[in-house]
C-alpha cells in the first residue's frame, strides 16, 4: 500500500485527487471519501496482530488492548488526508452523496490468497467446523470489518473476507505466515470520483393518447410519439447534469390512456449528477416540462427526495385504488333502471382471466378483482353512449371489464347490462396514494 | 400574527385551496366530456378494433365455416363462423365436448410466460365435438400453432354458440410461431372475401 510519511507528499496526493473532481466538472458541496483495499491487508493485519499477541501478550500494556481499539487501515488513510482534501477541494467532508473513491487492488496478492484459501478450505474443512461450537471467534475483527464498507468488496473479495472472518486464530496462525513477510509490490490506486444518485419524485399528467409512459421503441422503430419517461427524465438530467436517468412510477397506464386528475407518482433517478439540483433547479425543471409546446405531459409537486421514496412507492401498491372515466357504448338505450344496477353495486367481485392483448407475455391466470362503485354520467344528445365513472383495485383491467374481453372477464359491464358494451376512450382521474400529494 | 389573524390566514388558505380544488374538478369534467362531433354513431367493435379477422370456408368439409381473429400480438382466436352448418340446425348448438378421443382438449393447464408447457397441434388436429340436432360437427385448430386456452364456458353453456359464435362462443386461442402463420395466412380468406362468398 502506498504510504507517506511527508506532508508534502499527502498536499501532492490530495491535489491529484482534488484535480479529477475538477476535471470531471463536479459541482460539489461536501465530500465522502471511499476506500478499498485488498482481503490481503485484512490478513497482513491480523497476521500482526497475531504476532504482537504471542509476543507480549504477558505485558500489562498490552493486555488491555483489544484489536477494534486500534484505528483499520481504511480509517487511517482517511485522517491523514482529510484536512487537506478538505483545502484543496473547499469544502468540508462529512455524510455526503459525493463519493471519492480509492480504489487499492494488488492482483498478485489477491490471487496468492485466494488459492491458498482454496486449499485450506478442502483439507481444514471439517475440522473447523467441529470446533465452532466450542471456541470463541474473535469477534472484535468482525466488528472491525463490520466498519469498513464491506459492500464495496468485489464478489471474490467478499468470499475471501468471509473466510478470514470465519477462520479461528488457531487455525489463522498454522496458515499464514506470523509477522507477515515484507511486501515488496505496492498496490495499484484506482480514483475515481461520483455522486449517488438522487432522486426527483412527483407526479406527471399525460393529456395525449400517443404518448407512451415508457420509452417504446421496436426493432429501431419508435411507437407513439413520445414518452413521460423521455420528456420527464431528459429534462431532469439536463438540469443535474447527469450521466443516466431511470424512470419510475406507480403504476402505468396504456399509450391511449390519460392521465389525468392529480396524476400519477413517479420518480426519476439521475445518476452521477455533476450539479446536485437546488429547489429553484428542480422547480426549472418542472418549469421545462410544463412549458414545453407540445404539453403532452405536465409534472406537479416536483421535489428532490431520499432513496427510501422509492420503497416507499412501491409500498402497498397493489392496495391502491385508481379511479377512471370511459367512454362507453352500449347496443342498446340506458334506462334509469341500468343506471342504478350500475351505481347501487359497491365492492364488485370480478375475476378476470389474463387479457387477450397481454396473454403473449403474461401467465394465462385467473385474477380476481373488485369494482369499489361505479356512475354512470348520461351524455347530452346520446342514449347509447355514456361516460362510466369507476373506482377500481389496482391491477383491473378496465378496458376487459368494459367489454368483457369475450367472455373472459366476468362480470364485465355488458353481461351486467345484458347488451353488448364497448369502449371508446379510457381516462386515469385519480391514483389514490399519498405520494407527492 | 394574532391568533385571531392567524385563523383567517389559515381560512383564507383552506378556501384557496378549496377552490383550487374546484377548478381542477372543472379543468377534469371539460377535459373528460367528448366533442360528440368525433364520435361515430356506432362505434367499431373491440373485435373489430384489436383483431384482424380471416375466415376458412369449407374446412375440410363442406359447410364447415370457422373463423381466426389474429391479434396484433400473433394470438389466434378460433371459432365457428356465422354460416356454419351447426349453426344452422333445428334447435340450434344444445352440447359441446372437449373430449374428442385422444385427450381431453379442457383438461390441459398451460402455466407461465413462455407458456412451454401448451401442447402443438397442427391445423386439422380437433379441438371439440359441437352437437346440434343430434348430429356432431367437429370444431379444429384451422391454424397450427400451440394450444392456450379453450373456452370451457361453452361446456356449461353451449347456447353461447346460438347467441354469439363470434364473440363469447368462441372456442379455443392458438398461439402460432410466426414461421407457421405465414405458411398458413394466404390459404384463409379476408373478412370481406367471406361475406362476399357467402353472399352477405
Amino acid at each position: 500500500m502506498l504510504t507517506t510519511s511527508k506532508e508534502g507528499s499527502i498536499d501532492d496526493f490530495t491535489a491529484t485527487i482534488a484535480e479529477l473532481v475538477k476535471r470531471e466538472n463536479h459541482h460539489i458541496d461536501g465530500f465522502s471519501i471511499e476506500v478499498s483495499i485488498p482481503p490481503v491487508i485484512v490478513a497482513n493485519e491480523r497476521a500482526v496482530w497475531m504476532y504482537m499477541k504471542k509476543k507480549y501478550n504477558c505485558e500489562d500494556w498490552f493486555k488491555d488492548k483489544i484489536p477494534s481499539q486500534h484505528i483499520s487501515v481504511k480509517d487511517a488513510l482517511r485522517l491523514s488526508i482529510n484536512t487537506s482534501l478538505e483545502n484543496h477541494l473547499g469544502v468540508k467532508s462529512g455524510v455526503d452523496l459525493f463519493r471519492i473513491r480509492l480504489n487499492y487492488s494488488h492482483l498478485d496478492a489477491s490471487r496468492m490468497l485466494q488459492s491458498s484459501l482454496a486449499n485450506n478450505h478442502t483439507c481444514k474443512r471439517q475440522k473447523t467446523d467441529k470446533k465452532d461450537n466450542r471456541d470463541s471467534l474473535d469477534d472484535s475483527h468482525k466488528s472491525n470489518l463490520k466498519n469498513s464498507n464491506e459492500h464495496l468488496c468485489s464478489e471474490s473479495d467478499s468470499v475471501i473476507l468471509r473466510t478470514l472472518e470465519s477462520m479461528l486464530d488457531h487455525a489463522f496462525c498454522e496458515h499464514f505466515v506470523i509477522p507477515p513477510e515484507k511486501a515488496l509490490k505496492p498496490c495499484l490506486l484506482t480514483t475515481t470520483c461520483y455522486r449517488m444518485p438522487i432522486y426527483i419524485g412527483g407526479r406527471y399528467l399525460k393529456f395525449s393518447r400517443r404518448v407512451s409512459q415508457s420509452c417504446w421503441i421496436i426493432d429501431d422503430e419508435r411507437m407513439g410519439e413520445a414518452s413521460v419517461e423521455e420528456i420527464v427524465g431528459s429534462n431532469a438530467l439536463l438540469v443535474c447534469k447527469g450521466d443516466n436517468y431511470k424512470f419510475h412510477a406507480a403504476g402505468r397506464e396504456d399509450i391511449d390512456v390519460r392521465m389525468l386528475g392529480s396524476g400519477r407518482p413517479f420518480l426519476v433517478e439521475v445518476s452521477n449528477a455533476h450539479c446536485m439540483p437546488s429547489m429553484i433547479d428542480v422547480q426549472l425543471i418542472a418549469e421545462k416540462i410544463n412549458n414545453s409546446d407540445k404539453k403532452y405531459v405536465r409534472v406537479r409537486n416536483l421535489k428532490l427526495v431520499n432513496n427510501q421514496a422509492w420503497t416507499l412507492m412501491r409500498e402497498g401498491e397493489a392496495e391502491k385504488q385508481k379511479q377512471y372515466a370511459a367512454l362507453v357504448w352500449t347496443s342498446r338505450a340506458l334506462t334509469e333502471e341500468d343506471l342504478h344496477s350500475i351505481s347501487s353495486r359497491k365492492d364488485l367481485d370480478i375475476i378476470q382471466r389474463t387479457p387477450i392483448r397481454v396473454l403473449h407475455r403474461r401467465s394465462p391466470l385467473e385474477r380476481k378483482k373488485i369494482i369499489h362503485w361505479m356512475n354512470i354520467e348520461r351524455i347530452a344528445g346520446s342514449c347509447q353512449y355514456f361516460l362510466l365513472h369507476l373506482c377500481t383495485q389496482a391491477g383491473t383491467y378496465i378496458k376487459e371489464f368494459v367489454h368483457g374481453d369475450l367472455g373472459r372477464t366476468h362480470p364485465s359491464i355488458g353481461s351486467i347490462l345484458g347488451c353488448r358494451a364497448e369502449i371508446l376512450q379510457l381516462d386515469v382521474t385519480d391514483v389514490k396514494m399519498d405520494f407527492f400529494d | 400574527m394574532e391568533e385571531g389573524q392567524e385563523d383567517e390566514t389559515l381560512e383564507r388558505a383552506s378556501l384557496e385551496t378549496a377552490e383550487k380544488k374546484e377548478e381542477g374538478e372543472e379543468e377534469l369534467r371539460s377535459l373528460l366530456l367528448p366533442d360528440m362531433k368525433d364520435v361515430p354513431p356506432t362505434p367499431p367493435s373491440a373485435v373489430e378494433s384489436n383483431f384482424v379477422r380471416y375466415f376458412a370456408a369449407d374446412f375440410m368439409k363442406p359447410g364447415h365455416d370457422q373463423f381466426v381473429y389474429r391479434h396484433a400480438n400473433g394470438l389466434c382466436v378460433i371459432g365457428l363462423a356465422p354460416t356454419h352448418v351447426a349453426l344452422r340446425e333445428k334447435g340450434g348448438v344444445t352440447a359441446v365436448d372437449y373430449n374428442v378421443g385422444k385427450s381431453d382438449r379442457s383438461e390441459m393447464k398451460v402455466t407461465g410466460k413462455r407458456k412451454r408447457n401448451a401442447q402443438h397441434f397442427e391445423s386439422n388436429s380437433a379441438l371439440c365435438k359441437v352437437c346440434a340436432n343430434d348430429t356432431f360437427y367437429i370444431g379444429r385448430c384451422c391454424v397450427k400453432g400451440s394450444l392456450l386456452e379453450v373456452n370451457d364456458r361453452l361446456i356449461k353453456q353451449p347456447d353461447l354458440l346460438n347467441s354469439s359464435a363470434d364473440r363469447e362462443g368462441y372456442i379455443a386461442i392458438i398461439m402460432p410461431k410466426p414461421a407457421d402463420w405465414l405458411k398458413i395466412k394466404d390459404s384463409l380468406l379476408s373478412h370481406e372475401d367471406y361475406r362476399k362468398l357467402r353472399s352477405l
